[in-house]
């Protein structure tokens, strides 16, 4: 275990052993980083020559790579709308919002010289807001754009100067949501070294996104929260997810490939391991990165590209599909026979219940 | 026998004055700690049950039995109205989700006037359309419903606190528990939680319900206060219900509410594996028949009739 992690010790079960084949060398993490950055390129490269037109932008996510996973027929089916990034809401916004508004209250905290006192979700997310608007001024500049800039940032500043205080509202209940949930399951005070992704504040972040190619279409973004540990080539710092709900435990392996993976290959160094939480069950997950878990990652970013490539001539195509409880939800399900199929069988269970 | 605190009505200073009073009483030197004994006690008898219901009912981690609130209600009140598919949302049940997420709102942003249409904005922003697409089904009948949420929305307002920032207020706090190695989960969204780790106070449960107060609604909480306790290592100290008729429950969360709470859920847990393993569900008439979308064929619902009034 890293020094840093010392405070993280999992109350929920036992640390898995050191990832095998790991020696923890100095460029060990940088070489499998490389290995991985080269073998997804090659593979991205092969699946966008093979596709019968050029693609557009393809956005990698989490949530899309897992769309891929559990029906590759539905991922295809949402079209461009659907894999684009969908547009900021309050729901969507929670996760940014509330980073963004501890990397700020701890960053204050910084420039005061003062250990950061415990982050009032609300007080403290209120306080972004206000930072998002005052100008440099306010921090002893001479004037200029806002303290803050983030693209989250932005629309809640839009939100804020068209008077939308529902928006607003609804941002500070997700967004304080997440951040209560963070502090809790990671614990006050955080830990030495842990260190905000995507956020703004010291201290500084490494790159959170990858793409194969120089103007590739195709744009690998890692979900992760936050980093315990230097980045160094030796790769002993983790990445740490944290989820505020989860409704299984059956993605947490594949959530942590995901990262693992993404994060290899944006950072360029592959970590030690991945941390994911949550929120509702309290949960602390550790996961171990050794090359089945690169590789599963590979291969889950890896089928998004191949499944909008394969849109590109297919479309939508029930033969693909993998029906389960998301049918219910599913705005195709009207077209899908495999998924109308379940929903009249083993749909008819829900929750491990018989529906009447 | 559980404690039970009586239901506050037309108490000097309202609700406000109820739940400062109970927060007060919380603080963080009020607190007398479940012991972690007795909450592993709690796990260990409910992990047991749950392991011998998936031995019955077939569930697996990967499948598991998925509980929240109302399915355990259910199960408990008739099996048989518990597992009917819904039947969408009634007057009823929207009238609860307005007065619902009137209180959320008045604890995000307490400076901010509480009316319908704050409400429903609010609802909208954070993509929750239930509510909206009932007033564009009922038609004409939208008015008389939005003049009635309007009343308790009006009545909500004059009556919640500004909770102090310290108390760490989060509305829709969810929480789940794994029973069994994950054989059985029960699940929720706790309308407000105040308190609890990190902020050095203790936890208190508050249940905002839409309808008129009577004695079953306390369940909610205890479930929930069960789910809170497990979940952090820490029970809550006390449970409010907060009803939309005027009906404030501020209750103590002694050992004796977990231990019936665990009770009930054993119980659920237990009719669920009947019923999962193919035992027909039981039907049991009450008051939940008016409203039951399966009384046409149920003879024992379509018998039923409520008690007539005293005279």
């Amino acid at each position: 275990m890293i020094p840093e992690a010392e405070a993280l010790a999992d109350p929920h079960g036992a640390p898995e052993p050191p990832p095998p084949g790991r020696s923890g060398r100095t460029g060990e993490a940088v070489g499998a980083a490389d290995r991985l950055r080269g073998s997804v390129a090659e593979r991205i490269a092969d699946l966008l020559a093979g596709a019968a037109h050029p693609i557009g932008d393809v956005y990698v996510g989490w949530h899309a790579a897992r769309d891929v996973a559990t029906c590759p027929a539905r991922y295809r089916g949402q079209g461009p709308e659907g894999w684009a990034f969908p547009g900021w809401t309050a729901p969507l916004a929670g996760a940014s919002v509330g980073r963004a508004a501890l990397a700020h209250h701890l960053d204050q905290a910084d420039r005061s010289g003062l250990p950061p006192a415990l982050p009032e979700p609300f007080a403290t997310i209120r306080g972004w807001m206000r930072a998002l608007r005052a100008p440099a001024a306010a921090s002893g500049g001479g004037g200029g754009p806002p303290l803050e800039r983030s693209a989250v940032g932005d629309w809640v500043a839009d939100a804020w100067d068209a008077g939308d205080t529902a928006t607003l509202t609804a941002v500070a209940a997700t967004a304080g949501r997440w951040l209560a949930g963070f502090v809790r399951v990671i614990g006050w005070p955080l830990p030495p070294k842990l260190g905000l992704l995507k956020a703004s504040g010291p201290p500084p972040t490494p790159p959170t996104s990858w793409r194969p190619a120089k103007g590739s279409p195709v744009k690998v973004d890692m979900g992760a929260d936050a980093r315990l540990g230097r980045v160094t080539g030796a790769g002993r710092f983790w990445l740490l997810v944290h989820r505020v709900t989860t409704r299984d435990d059956a993605s947490v392996r594949d959530r942590a490939a995901f990262e693992a993976a993404a994060g290899a290959l944006a950072i360029g160094v592959s970590p030690a391991e991945v941390l994911v939480t949550a929120g509702d069950t309290g949960d602390r997950a550790r996961v171990a990165v050794d090359e089945d878990l690169l590789d599963r990652g590979r291969d889950l970013i890896t089928g998004v590209v191949r499944e909008r490539a394969t849109a590109v001539d297919r479309g939508f195509d029930a033969a693909d599909a993998a029906p389960s409880p998301a049918c219910r939800r599913c705005e195709l399900l009207a077209t899908c026979s495999p998924g109308e199929a379940w929903i009249a069988g083993p749909g008819r269970w829900r929750g491990g219940l018989p529906v009447l | 026998m559980v404690d039970v605190q009586q239901p506050v009505r037309g108490r000097p200073g309202g609700l406000g004055q109820v739940l400062v009073d109970a927060l007060d009483a919380a603080g963080p030197d009020g607190h007398a700690a479940l012991g972690a004994d007795r909450l592993a006690g709690l796990r260990g008898l409910l992990d047991n049950a749950a392991r011998s219901a998936a031995a019955v009912g077939g569930w697996t981690d990967a499948e598991p039995l998925r509980l929240s609130k109302h399915l355990v209600t259910g199960l408990l009140r008739c099996p048989r109205r518990a597992l009917a598919d819904d039947a969408g949302a009634s007057d009823e049940i929207v009238m609860g989700l307005v007065v619902d997420a009137a209180a959320k709102l008045a604890t995000t942003s307490p400076r901010q006037p509480l009316t319908v249409d704050a409400t429903l904005g609010f609802l909208a922003a954070l993509g929750e359309t239930t509510v909206a697409d009932h007033l564009d089904a009922i038609g004409d009948r939208a008015r008389l419903f939005t003049l009635e949420a309007r009343a308790r929305v009006e009545r909500l307002a004059m009556a919640w606190p500004a909770i102090e920032p310290a108390w760490w207020p989060r509305i829709e706090e969810p929480v789940r528990v794994r029973l069994g190695g994950g054989a059985v989960t029960v699940a929720g969204r706790l309308d407000v939680l105040l308190g609890g780790p990190p902020t050095g106070r203790p936890a208190v449960v508050v249940e905002v319900k839409g309808g008129r107060w009577y004695d079953g609604m306390r369940a909610d909480g205890h479930l929930y206060a069960l789910l809170v306790a497990m979940r952090d290592g820490e029970a809550p100290v006390t449970a409010v219900t907060v009803v939309s008729d005027g009906t404030t429950q501020v209750e103590p969360i002694r050992p004796s509410v977990l231990d019936h709470a665990a009770d009930r859920l054993v119980e659920a847990i237990r009719v669920a594996a009947g019923v999962a393993a193919g035992e027909p569900p039981a039907t049991r008439p009450g008051g939940h028949c008016q409203h039951c979308p399966v009384r046409p064929d149920c003879p024992p619902g379509r018998a039923w009739r409520p008690e007539p009034a005293p005279s």
